[in-house]
């Protein structure tokens, strides 16, 4: 499924709770659930405030995927990209009083699979969800 | 979302009920700010009514207990539900905050 939202964050619940309760209809495991949403809402939240810098005539597009297998979700902004190897580690000592820094880290830990494309302006995240890849 | 606290032996236990997220967090930090003082600083919070904690929910909780901190307080976590727990293991905030797994033992731990 593939939608275009304006970048206002009172969407952002709107989206994930459509693809939550999708999910939960379909019978997915609830801790696999769990993952994705953390996961979706971490790069929805991501692409709208370092993305779009919370511009409100920006967009945000989405396309989500369920195979039965593995759910595809993929998030793009209209910002200028980021690196994702030059975030500060988030779990270094130094870094633990931070109030920012754990979206990605989190995405990178509870996905299966990540990858940036378009300079950091999509993120394509899988998370499989047949019981074989527990 | 919904915050309660009560006095036990001293501590004030918060319980919250609900998702600690981006949406909650600004009234979690809010509340928390108002009830925390130099006399009130031997704090627990039980998450066994939180369902859902994102990247703003473990901000605000770092940002409540840095304000201890400042009161030279202390502050614990309890009932934490698996997943969650997870959260608090994956970004190595569990080094930071004592998780104990009951209230009662979290607020006992206070007299020790």
């Amino acid at each position: 499924m593939k939608s275009i939202i304006e970048n206002d964050g009172r969407l952002l619940k709107e989206v994930s709770n459509k693809l939550i309760s999708d999910l939960k209809e379909k019978g997915v495991d609830t801790d696999i659930i769990f993952d994705i949403h953390v996961g979706f809402e971490e790069a929805l939240r991501n692409a709208m405030i370092h993305g779009n810098k919370e511009d409100i005539g920006k967009k945000v597009m989405i396309e989500t995927e369920n195979t039965g297998r593995k759910v595809v979700i993929c998030v793009e902004d209209e910002g200028e990209g980021f690196d994702p190897e030059r975030l500060p580690d988030p779990t270094l000592d130094e870094n633990l009083l931070k109030e920012s820094g754990r979206g990605v880290y989190l995405i990178s830990h509870l996905m299966d699979e990540v990858r940036y494309e378009k300079g950091g302006r999509r993120v394509v995240m899988v998370k499989y969800t047949d019981r074989k890849h527990l | 979302m919904q915050i309660k606290a009560e006095e036990k032996n001293g501590v004030t236990v918060f319980k919250i009920f609900g998702d600690i997220d981006i949406n909650s967090s600004p009234d979690v930090k809010k509340s928390f700010d108002k009830s925390i003082t130099r006399d009130k600083n031997k704090v627990v919070i039980s998450l066994e009514n939180v369902g859902y904690v994102d990247s703003s929910g473990l901000a605000t909780l770092v940002e409540i207990y840095k304000n201890l901190r400042t009161y030279a307080g202390k502050l614990k976590l309890t009932n934490l539900s698996d997943k969650v727990r997870g959260l608090f293991e994956i970004t190595k905030l569990d080094k930071l905050f004592e998780i104990v797994p009951t209230e009662q033992e979290a607020v006992d731990g206070f007299s020790d």
